[in-house]
């Protein structure tokens, strides 16, 4: 009875020894577990930082970046914008300079000419304007011009740089050869002439 | 009686036991997650940094290389505007 009773007991035990270490094995499983998804997790999270601060470094790279580029594009421009619109005021001082020049009579020969012709009319007025032309000059080229055409010769220069204006005699058609005129009509050309000599382009 | 009281107390000292392994897992869980942010954080920082040093670097640089070439245009300019002037007279007079 008394060695029934100490099996009894010690399978009581035994028992109890056995959940035990089951509750305790179960437990370790678990903390390995939660120990392995908190890893898994720590890295989804840092993974995520770095990619989100990859993209707010690009952001930072851009804007210091693109606003400095562009400042000094604009820059750029407006020295060579300086350095054309220094040019064309050359070009304009030139041209109004014109009538002391060699190049006048044949110039204004050739200007009052290309204007008949774009008037079309075989009574023409032509209006003549230079700053210091002189006089001996622009009656030469009063006899010079086709028959029936008018001449008129201003004291001031035309659009401020000189040139010649013919229009038909009721004022319709008009043909401005002007400097000025000429300067706006050729205004691309002169562009890329400038600066293909200076910059190369 | 006396017996399962012991079988009891087994029992319950395994789960007290498993409760710390529990908490202890869950403390080194939250550790683990909070050194990773930190260590990223850090990283980030430290990313962002050199990102803005770098970019200053460049934007510097630009500077520079924009400084020259205006330089080079005044130089340029000064060498070559008598014959830009001289094509441009030519093309509005026509000759």
């Amino acid at each position: 009875m008394a060695e029934s009773l100490e099996k009894l007991h010690n399978r009581i035990l035994s028992d109890a020894k056995l959940k035990a270490a089951g509750i305790v094995e179960h437990a370790e499983s678990k903390s390995r577990q939660v120990l392995d998804e908190a890893q898994a997790q720590a890295q989804r999270d840092a993974n995520d930082i770095l990619s989100r601060a990859s993209l707010e470094a690009e952001s930072i790279r851009r804007s210091i970046l693109s606003s400095r580029i562009r400042a000094n594009r604009l820059r750029i421009l407006e020295e060579k914008n300086k350095i054309v619109q220094n040019v064309l005021k050359s070009v304009e001082q030139s041209l109004s300079d014109i009538a002391g020049s060699d190049q006048f009579e044949s110039t204004l020969k050739r200007f009052v000419a290309e204007a008949v012709e774009a008037v079309g009319t075989d009574n023409a007025i032509v209006k003549i304007g230079f700053r210091n032309a002189e006089r001996k000059s622009l009656h030469s080229l009063e006899q010079s011009l086709p028959k029936g055409t008018k001449f008129l010769a201003d004291e001031t220069a035309i659009d401020e740089l000189g040139g010649v204006i013919a229009s038909d005699a009721g004022g319709k058609m008009i043909f401005n050869n002007s400097f000025r005129a000429r300067l706006e009509r050729l205004d691309n050309q002169l562009l890329t002439i400038i600066s293909s000599t200076i910059f190369g382009e | 009686m006396e017996t399962e009281a012991q079988a009891k107390q087994i029992v319950e000292e395994a789960k007290s036991r498993a409760q710390e392994i529990l908490a202890h897992a869950s403390e080194q869980a939250q550790e683990v997650r909070q050194t990773s942010t930190t260590e990223a954080e850090r990283r980030r920082v430290q990313m962002l940094r050199e990102t803005r040093d770098k970019a200053e670097a460049d934007a510097r640089s630009s500077d520079v290389e924009t400084d020259s070439l205006l330089e080079n245009y005044k130089k340029l300019f000064e060498n070559r505007k008598d014959a830009a002037v001289k094509k441009a007279v030519e093309l509005v007079l026509g000759a």
